[in-house]
């Protein structure tokens, strides 16, 4: 239990303990406690299956959609996990979709395709940690706010994407890269991009849940004022928080070029906004201090969901963003009140 | 002047919180012209009490009589549309509006409705300063980069711009220096010159002396002196009355062992200062012994605490922890070294009150139950729960969030937290503030306990007996300094207060 | 308990992996493309005798497009070519506000000649009046101003005539097919241009009864939202007999979407003329057959009319002693029959 022995003291205040074993029963599953609130979002997301079977039942149902829903969902779903991190520490990264660009359109010029898939991996990584690192450096140790900081990260990594790329299109020759993306290379019939996006999600709700890292961070997120009092490097935390967004906008700035076969500088448009709201939908709290990575990815998943239903059906893209608005409110309402019905606050 | 009603009689007032009955019964009787000067210590129930007078609580029983006639102040704007207006302690000026605006924050004087008279607004803030005596302050000048005493005046230009019958200030002085103090006391006159009431709530008895018609004396939530005459009434009388318990706190034996010279002291701060904030201050605090620290708000004893620990940067001095000195503005090293942390404001700077019973306790322990970053939930559990029993924590669910637990449980969490941790100095910022009476007494007996077991403890507290009965050597603080340190069984209730409020050790 | 021991051995390990990594990195930001061919290499609109030197001024918008960007480097490789030709390029903006500011700065510097594709045709219509009556004759490139007191010559593309040439060319590929079936893929929807190209496709349509368009969705002239937005229509639809694609960048992100689902039982036509659809269609190996230009050698041909409108000339090959008023640019479709031709001109 406690290996390292505790200085001397510390068994005598607590005599009456020793002898009391430890009432597993009365032990609430931390996992349930977050069911009551993905729940609702599982309903959500039950309503929209339900809606595309019945309008389009051929092609909604069909293997080949999950395949793809679950595709179009990895990407963004990579960045949220990261997000959610960010945003349960209390603060925000708006340099996500940015950072997505740059680090695509930097793994994908001519010279670093000709290190192949290893070097086109490694930059897509190395310039999303990077620019993480800034990130980090400026709010944890430069004290500025992360609105500010992340915002102009936005600003000057999108600049430096369509520097390099002087706006065209960098179109990736690698085979092994692109192979990745088509149907002969599923694995028992999941596409690797989703096997990456399920590995990230696995290990975000490991790292959120189950170590120190994630503790801290919540802890951060909750009252970081009485996380420093506890002795606990706040700073630190968050340099390691924003070095981890960028680690993930890397990993999906990679799967997009795997996606997309290319690099572009606009790449990644409006994936803060997407990432921000599918945390938020999913549980997270905006103010920090509570976050799941589980309901981050239902809000993912709800959010792909729509945008398939929606094409499937050949809707307009006027009629499809005024649908996105009135589900999104939907979907928070109807949480809302599972929540107040489960008695949480 | 008999025949004219009071302007104010609140009567029988009583207001209670979770856990704590702030308001007890509470008459107040305040006259037209007067200046009405309300006492009473920390948590005696003053700022609830002016709350309900603002129409910021509502009272849970009891009546309010305004000229004559009974009312309710459902909301601050109900308060102010009858002429009664507050000015906080902590002002409650808009920085980024000019001061123009802040004084017609809410009632602007406007054009078909809604287009602000700017220039209407300014004219009258004017006016206002004029009459304030600081016409010197510009009327279009944002508030933020006014001093703090032209700040307070901006307040009172505020509270001046309604019609106003009655001005409660809420410690108004504590900010202020000595002069500008005097423009404030002559604004007062002029005000009750023109029939204008006011409630004034200090700590400082010679201002009372100076300004003060009437004293009403709050204590747990009572009046317990209601319009005693300002002048007359021996500064013993009014202490008397403030300090005299219906509810006698139980403290616990001290140990019998003599003073704990014998050993080597485990933290000695040696002439610690922050410019400002506290004269050089030299403790040493021995295993098993409390040290505690008594003084009014801002006499700077939070602020010594915080910047032993390490969450202030000292300017000057040591802090040593087994004879080593600490790394200056580190609370890591701090902690390292076996210091622990109590904070004042519990909720703000202790706990995360999202989280659990486990998770506020493991809080600084969590490598403990780690293996390579990865946490071992159920040892961590155990853990916590073994630390919160042996404090009896209720209810003893570890699991429980930390918001629904009373204060003295919360207070015990924290504890928790540093018993677990294993330190050796526990740093104790107002431990019982927010705890109501029974529970109080079962926390003295726990800290007892603790610094029996070889813990030194050094303690802060507004609550003058709870320093006495709690610690066994006192240093009583006055405005940074210490002016007075001796066994508490030497010093007595009124000896202290007199120390804090007056500051001359008089006999 | 120490917290986290080797704190510094641990940085300096990272430092040293994100110095060696950060160099790395800097020279992979290189793009020099192994071959670059010079576009727009065929004859000038006007004489090309050296004449009378003349400055000419450039403002465009913000290149992060790949057909923007072939605006620009068409306008001054055409510059180049002339002696008597000084180009007066300003940076892109995409702001309306700045790039006022622009073509003013340009006005005051007094060149001869001004060129300008406007963020907004509307927006800007004020400065190009303003241009006019300071006596520059103005070239409007593409995006039309308001009024045409705003400018001397207008030249651009046909949105309308795009669509139309695409349905056309579907139309008579698939004339012997009943009941054939046919998707589009729009560019972003809240541009006007977006709209008149799918009236053209539309109408040409109905030149064939046995076509019918069964679905339409739009993307944003990204890579990324192509690909999302094919991958869809390819599940909503699991047969169909041709594509149209309103943008060659969007393109690629199709194509890929369309290789990643194996359809090959299509066939696609592209929009603007990048550089890679032309290599595809030239390969044959892909759905993608044929794409409709809009043409970037507008800007060369802009870049011609301005220096003739500072020398005075007429149009090389016309009877017209002076410039047109308007030049609407011929929306071509490429195949394989004509691609070698159309080659050079195809962007990156």
């Amino acid at each position: 239990m406690t290996q390292p022995a505790p200085p001397a003291q510390q068994d005598a205040p607590m005599p009456a303990a020793k002898s009391t074993p430890d009432k597993g029963g009365s032990r609430r599953p931390l996992g349930l406690r977050m069911d009551v609130r993905n729940l609702s979002l599982l309903g959500v997301l039950a309503v929209l299956v339900a809606v595309g079977g019945f309008t389009k039942p051929d092609e909604f149902l069909a293997t080949s959609n999950l395949q793809l829903v679950l595709t179009q969902a990895s990407v963004i779903g990579v960045v949220t996990v990261g997000m959610t991190f960010v945003i349960t520490s209390g603060g925000i990264d708006l340099s996500v979709g940015a950072i997505v660009a740059l680090a695509s359109v930097w793994a994908t010029t001519v010279a670093t395709q000709e290190f192949g898939f290893a070097g086109i991996l490694f930059t897509a990584v190395v310039v999303g940690v990077g620019c993480g690192l800034v990130n980090g450096l400026l709010i944890a140790y430069g004290r500025m706010v992360p609105f500010i900081a992340t915002l102009a990260m936005l600003a000057s990594a999108r600049g430096l994407a369509l520097q390099i790329t002087d706006g065209k299109t960098q179109i990736v020759t690698v085979d092994s890269v692109l192979d990745l993306g088509v149907r002969d290379a599923y694995i028992l019939g999941i596409p690797p991009l989703v096997l990456v996006f399920a590995a990230v999600t696995v290990i975000g709700w490991l790292v959120l849940n189950r170590t120190t890292f994630g503790r801290r961070t919540v802890a951060v997120g909750g009252n970081a004022e009485a996380a420093r009092l506890a002795g606990i490097d706040v700073r630190r935390q968050r340099l390691y928080l924003y070095l981890l967004s960028g680690l993930c906008c890397g990993i999906a700035a990679f799967m997009l070029i795997v996606l997309a076969g290319s690099g572009q500088n606009t790449n990644g448009n409006l994936y803060e906004l997407d990432a921000i709201a599918a945390a938020i939908i999913g549980g997270t709290l905006l103010s920090g201090g509570r976050g799941t990575i589980v309901g981050s990815v239902l809000g993912v998943l709800v959010f792909t969901t729509i945008t398939n239903i929606f094409a499937l059906n050949n809707l307009e893209s006027a009629v499809q963003q005024i649908a996105k608005g009135a589900i999104i409110v939907a979907a928070v309402l109807v949480q809302h009140r599972t929540l107040r019905g489960a008695g949480e606050a | 002047m008999a025949p004219e009603p009071p302007l104010l009689t609140m009567s029988g007032i009583t207001k209670s919180f979770p856990g704590v009955r702030a308001l007890d019964g509470v008459d107040l009787e305040v006259q037209a012209g007067e200046v009405h000067c309300l006492l009473g210590q920390n948590g005696a129930g003053k700022s609830t009490l002016i709350k309900v007078l603002a129409g910021a609580h509502q009272p849970d029983s009891g009546e309010i009589i305004w000229r004559g006639e009974p009312v309710s102040l459902r909301s601050p704007i109900a308060a102010m549309r009858l002429g009664i207006a507050t000015i906080y302690q902590e002002l409650d000026l808009v920085e980024g509006l000019s001061v123009a605006e802040n004084v017609f924050l809410g009632h602007e004087p406007t054009s078909a409705g809604f287009v602000v008279r700017g220039f209407a607004a300014r004219t009258a803030t004017a006016e206002l300063l004029q009459r304030l005596g600081h016409s010197e302050i510009d009327p279009s000048r944002l508030v933020g980069d006014l001093s703090a005493a032209h700040q307070q005046i901006v307040s009172m230009a505020r509270a001046l711009s309604h019609d106003v019958r009655l001005i409660v200030m809420d410690e108004p002085s504590a900010a202020l220096d000595p002069d500008e103090v005097d423009n404030l006391f002559r604004i007062v006159g002029d005000l009750t010159a023109d029939g204008v009431a006011v409630v004034h709530i200090s700590h400082r008895l010679e201002e009372i002396r100076r300004i003060g018609d009437r004293v009403t004396v709050l204590k747990d939530g009572r009046a317990v002196a209601v319009g005693l005459p300002a002048e007359s009434t021996p500064t013993r009388d009014v202490v008397a009355l403030m300090t005299g318990r219906n509810v006698e706190y139980v403290f616990p034996e001290r140990p019998d062992k003599p003073a704990t010279a014998v050993k080597e002291p485990v933290l000695r701060v040696e002439g610690l200062t922050r410019r400002g904030e506290f004269a050089p201050v030299h403790l040493e605090l021995r295993p098993g012994e409390i040290v505690g620290l008594a003084g009014l708000v801002g006499s700077g004893r939070s602020e010594i605490l915080e910047t032993i620990y390490g969450a202030r940067r000292a300017d000057g001095g040591r802090v040593l922890v087994d004879g080593a000195a600490l790394p200056p503005g580190s609370v890591r090293a701090a902690v390292r070294a076996g210091i622990g942390l109590a904070p004042e404001e519990r909720k703000t700077q202790g706990l995360l009150m999202l989280e659990s019973v486990t998770r506020n306790v493991s809080l600084s322990t969590l490598s403990r139950f780690s293996r390579a970053g990865w946490l071992d939930h159920r040892a961590e559990r155990a853990a916590a729960q073994q630390a919160t029993r042996g404090l009896s924590l209720r209810p003893d669910n570890p699991d429980a969030r930390i918001r629904t637990l009373s204060g003295g449980n919360q207070q015990k969490a924290v504890l928790a937290r540093w018993l677990l941790r294993g330190c050796k100095v526990l740093l104790l910022d107002e431990p019982t503030r927010g705890v109501d009476v029974g529970a109080r007494a079962e926390l003295y007996a726990v800290i007892r306990r603790l610094a029996d077991e070889g813990l030194a403890v050094l303690l802060v507290s507004s609550e003058v007996p709870e320093v006495l009965g709690l610690a066994d050597r006192v240093l009583v603080l006055r405005e940074g300094s210490v002016v007075h340190t001796a066994d508490a069984r030497e010093l007595d209730e009124h000896r202290v207060l007199d120390l804090v409020m007056e500051g001359s050790p008089s006999a | 308990m120490p917290e986290i021991p080797a704190t510094s051995r641990r940085g300096l390990l990272f430092g040293t992996a994100a110095i060696s990594a950060g160099a790395l990195l800097t020279a992979c930001t290189s793009n020099e493309p192994k071959t670059e061919k010079q576009p727009a290499d065929n004859a000038p609109v006007a004489d090309d005798k050296p004449g009378k030197a003349v400055t000419i001024g450039f403002a465009g918008p913000q290149a992060d497009h790949g057909w923007l960007n072939a605006i620009n480097v068409n306008a001054k490789s055409r510059a180049e070519k002339y002696s008597d030709v000084t180009l007066e390029i300003t940076e892109g903006s995409n702001d309306t506000a700045a790039q006022i500011g622009q073509v003013q700065t340009l006005i005051n510097k007094k060149v001869d000649v001004l060129v300008i594709l406007p963020a907004d045709g509307k927006a800007l219509t004020q400065v190009g009046l303003q241009a006019m009556k300071a006596g520059i004759p103005v070239v409007n490139l593409d995006r039309i101003f308001a009024s045409p007191q705003a400018y001397r010559c207008w030249i651009g593309g046909d949105n309308y005539g795009m669509g139309l040439n695409a349905g056309n060319y579907i139309g008579e590929q698939l004339k012997d097919k009943p009941n054939a079936k046919v998707i589009e893929l729009a560019g972003l929807d809240n541009l006007e241009l977006t709209k008149q190209r799918t009236q053209g496709f539309d109408d040409a349509l109905k030149n064939y009864p046995n076509l019918r368009k069964v679905a339409r969705q739009a993307a944003d002239f990204t890579v990324e939202s192509g690909q999302a937005k094919m991958a869809q229509l390819l599940q909503a639809q699991s047969q169909f007999d041709a594509l149209w694609n309103h943008d060659d960048d969007q393109g690629v992100g199709a194509l890929r979407a369309i290789a990643q689902a194996g359809r090959k039982d299509f066939l696609m036509v592209g929009g603007a003329g990048a550089r890679s659809a032309m290599d595809a269609i030239k390969a044959d190996n892909s759905v993608l057959k044929a794409t409709v230009l809009y043409p970037p050698t507008m800007a060369a041909s802009a870049i011609d009319l301005a220096r003739a409108l500072g020398q005075g000339k007429g149009v090389s090959g016309m009877a017209e002693l002076e410039i047109p008023a308007s030049l609407t640019l011929y929306s071509a479709v490429v195949t394989k029959d004509n691609v070698d031709e159309y080659l050079p001109t195809g962007f990156n």
